[in-house]
């Protein structure tokens, strides 16, 4: 029993800050920006889902389209404001990390100022119901997280496959001096890989809200967990970001059941440590692949 | 080849015919010559407006020490100078001068004493604001300033410079309240504490780079806030740890007080920029400049030990931070959670970068900015951090090394420009460039090379096919005026690269050389084709140099 319930737990944990770390991963293999404003689009994408709720409905499709709608706003709005105007100049990989760190910080603060320090609620998107199965008690948030993170992350890996965009998004990850050669053209591209990336931080904002309340500077935990799993995984590897995902999802949930919610972090990051110390450049990227500016 | 001088025809006297040249024609049907003059006209007069040419002095210019013997100031006991003082002269009137190279001492000293008579200068209403306002400033600008080592001379993305300091200060403080250790010993186990932390992350920096590395120091100081925050030692209710001993005394006057802990914070600055200045400045210094990331296989090649080197610097700054963390815990009577948070991570990296990241000053002036920002206009509320959120995007989205790259960004961005403009305003042709001429001492080679990109200019619209069948029909003798002035030109030519015809056989072939015009090399053989005559060798001559005339 005990296990399972761990083993639940891991899962959901991994869906959320999984989605948020192949965000991470995706923007820094193809623009070659560590994008460390995801704090403030999961914000932001949770404020849009609240006022949505607030002034036109609380159906859950809506909720949940209006945080993706809005999460990948505020991704494009970081591609608009960092990505375009840098990527062409010196350093831009230390000053693009600052920027968004920048970007983060005054979209807190402007969260702050708009909507106050008090924190704000979803409703339910899930209802409340249970599912038994085999006795294992299954309620209707666990699942409604990991069906939608489950979902986006496919439609998103479907979509890198077979789309015209994806190809040129993958394309920008193998070389983007060939790719903008070929004619892809960084820019826009920079803009769909953004919307893409912020549209995940959105559910996850949403997926997240059911657990925890939407505040201005509540995007920071998840921002610090989602980096940390990419890294862990490996900047660009979608599969090692799955995989980090799983392992310290199954921390955060052995240690919350046997040593205490307070030393998660704790473990977690001695976990993250001892893995990157054993491989410097995460589970699955290799030294010779990892983009090099 | 000009089309205005055929069809006009006229009878040229040659001027010498009276000395009666062997084969020399003295009347010679010719070509109208276009007016040389017409060449000089075009090429002095001004097309576009130009700027004035060479830099505007807008230093001091110091007097030179004429006869007597040149006496500088030294740093006792080195022979070092106070200040790099070159002696130069003048360019334009020779006169003997003297040229501050570095002036950065000056401005140094100045800010120092601004900074020292500070006190005085502030209104009386926020005397207590600022004095407490600049206390912080000191101690924030010192840990900047060993952050700027490992950051900046290091070039090692670390984020853990608020952790080591916030864990010396945690221990000294825990340490002072419960088993009574005066305020002189904190400092001294702070820095012990520092020096064990120094080398706890010095460890994973030989393994790991860039941004793993600074996820993993980020993730060490996110490790001490849960420890510290969650342990009951170090009173997780009351968001601190208060009451240690401190340099203050409780019985001092409260401006006494904040004025003694206003000069203190300043020591402590003054400390770190001598660590800096003693770090940055020397082999240390230079050895990690040389071996930045991604370069370190170079510089090992070259026998640096970088990972030496990487370690001593981390341990070195990681004591002085915990120096550091001694004094704030002494300074302030203990230390608050807020040291760990993200947010003093954010607030310090916007320090670093509104100044320029690597420069001593521009942690300086990061730090005096935020906490200007962040302490003093506290009636401002959210908008503070708007606004140097503000400022961290502007600096870094613009400016490419912070303020004090500023002069560097504008210099590049200035001669780029004035590249264009140059571009725009000459023509190509042996002549030197404005810009160019300045630096060139002999100013005869730039009028030599003005009067001879004209006369080539000339000379070009003298080339016509008449006169090169002119020259076919007889190499030698008189010609017309125009081949005449083509072929004075070419006789004129420097011995370097000058055509000469090469007898193969004692009755021909002959080939083309050209002289090396150095005395004992040999000429080199231009082309292989061979001449049966010499009056053919010479037209083959003829031709290369009217090539060479045309491409010019």
């Amino acid at each position: 029993m005990d296990l399972t319930f761990l083993i639940t737990n891991a899962v959901i944990v991994a869906c959320i800050y999984g989605l948020i770390a192949v965000a991470v991963s995706i923007t820094w293999s193809s623009l070659g920006l560590i994008n460390l404003g995801y704090g403030f689009v999961f914000s932001f994408a949770g404020y849009g889902a609240y006022l949505v709720s607030e002034r036109i409905s609380e159906h859950p499709v809506l909720v949940i389209a209006a945080a993706i709608l809005s999460g990948a706003l505020a991704g494009i709005l970081i591609c608009l404001v960092v990505f375009i105007p840098l990527h062409d100049k010196q350093n831009f990989t230390t000053r693009g990390m600052i920027a968004t760190l920048a970007i983060s910080l005054i979209g807190s603060q402007s969260l702050l100022m708009y909507f106050g320090p008090r924190a704000k609620a979803l409703p339910e998107l899930f209802g409340f119901w249970k599912v038994e199965i085999g006795g294992l008690v299954l309620t209707s948030d666990k699942i409604g997280i990991v069906v939608c993170s489950v979902i986006m992350l496919v439609g998103v890996v479907l979509w890198m496959r077979s789309s015209r965009r994806g190809l040129e998004i993958r394309a920008m990850m193998m070389n983007p001096h060939a790719a903008s050669i070929v004619g892809i053209g960084i820019r826009s591209t920079g803009i769909y890989v953004m919307a893409m990336t912020g549209a995940m931080a959105g559910l996850a904002a949403a997926l997240l809200s059911q657990t925890y309340y939407v505040s201005p500077f509540g995007g920071l935990t998840p921002l610090i967990k989602g980096v940390s799993i990419a890294l862990c995984g490996g900047l660009g590897s979608v599969q090692g970001a799955v995989i980090a995902a799983i392992i310290l999802g199954f921390t955060e949930a052995a240690t919350s059941r046997f040593l205490g919610g307070q030393y998660v972090l704790i473990t977690q990051f001695l976990v993250i440590i001892s893995i990157l110390i054993i491989r410097p450049r995460g589970i699955s990227g290799l030294l010779d692949k990892a983009r090099e500016q | 080849m000009s089309e205005a001088n055929e069809n006009k025809e006229y009878t040229w006297i040659n001027p010498l015919g009276v000395w009666g040249a062997k084969g020399g024609n003295y009347e010679v049907t010719s070509n109208q010559v276009s007016d040389p003059s017409d060449v000089w006209r075009k090429n002095t007069g001004y097309k576009v407006p130009t700027s004035k040419v060479g830099r505007l002095k807008h230093y001091h210019i110091w007097d030179n020490h004429n006869e007597k013997l040149w006496k500088r100031l030294r740093w006792w006991p080195t022979r070092r100078h106070l200040l790099h003082v070159k002696g130069i002269y003048n360019r334009k009137t020779l006169n003997a001068e003297k040229k501050i190279l570095d002036r950065r001492p000056i401005y140094w000293v100045i800010c120092m004493v601004i900074l020292f008579i500070g006190p005085l200068l502030f209104p009386s209403s926020m005397q207590s604001s600022l004095l407490t306002a600049g206390a912080t400033f000191g101690i924030f600008a010192a840990i900047n300033v060993c952050w700027t080592l490992i950051i900046g001379t290091a070039s090692i993305f670390s984020l853990a410079t608020y952790a080591v300091v916030g864990v010396a200060a945690f221990l000294t403080s825990w340490l002072s309240i419960n088993f009574g250790m005066p305020w002189f010993s904190l400092p001294l186990i702070g820095a012990a504490i520092g020096f064990a932390m120094g080398g706890l992350i010095a460890l994973p920096a030989l393994r790991l780079d860039g941004f793993y590395y600074a996820l993993l120091t980020l993730g060490l100081n996110e490790l001490c806030r849960v420890y510290f925050t969650t342990s009951q030692e170090f009173g997780s209710a009351s968001g601190g740890l208060y009451g240690a001993d401190s340099y203050l005394s409780e019985s001092w006057s409260p401006a006494v007080q904040s004025h003694a802990s206003y000069y203190i914070a300043l020591m402590i600055l003054i400390g770190a920029l001598v660590l800096f200045r003693f770090v940055n400045g020397k082999r240390l210094g230079r050895i990690l400049r040389m071996a930045p990331e991604k370069r370190e296989a170079f510089a090992e090649a070259c026998g640096v030990d970088y990972k030496r080197a990487r370690i001593q610097i981390f341990i070195l700054t990681s004591a002085a931070l915990g120096l550091i963390g001694g004094l704030y815990t002494a300074h302030f009577r203990g230390v608050a959670f807020s040291i760990f948070s993200f947010d003093t991570v954010l607030l310090g990296l916007a320090m670093l970068t509104i100044g320029g990241i690597g420069k001593a000053e521009g942690a300086i002036l990061g730090t005096l900015v935020v906490v200007f920002l962040d302490r003093v206009m506290i009636e401002w509320g959210p908008m503070r951090h708007f606004l140097i959120g503000a400022l961290m995007l502007a600096s870094v989205l613009w400016l490419n090394n912070g303020y004090f790259g500023i002069k560097q960004q504008f210099n590049a961005w200035r001669d780029k420009k004035r590249g264009e403009w140059r571009s725009t305003r000459t023509e190509k042709g042996g002549e030197a460039l404005p810009e160019e001429a300045t630096e060139i001492d002999d100013k005869d080679d730039l009028y030599f090379r003005r009067y001879d990109k004209m006369q080539r200019d000339y000379l070009k619209t003298l080339i016509t096919p008449e006169i090169i069948a002119e020259h076919k029909a007889k190499p030698l003798g008189q010609h017309s005026e125009a081949l005449e002035r083509v072929l004075l030109y070419f006789r004129r030519a420097k011995m370097e690269d000058k055509y000469a015809l090469h007898r193969v056989g004692p009755d021909g072939p002959f080939k083309i050389i050209a002289f090396s015009g150095v005395r004992g090399v040999s000429p080199r053989v231009v082309e292989d084709k061979e001449y049966p005559t010499e009056e053919a060798g010479y037209h083959g001559v003829f031709m290369r140099r009217v090539h060479d005339l045309l491409e010019s």
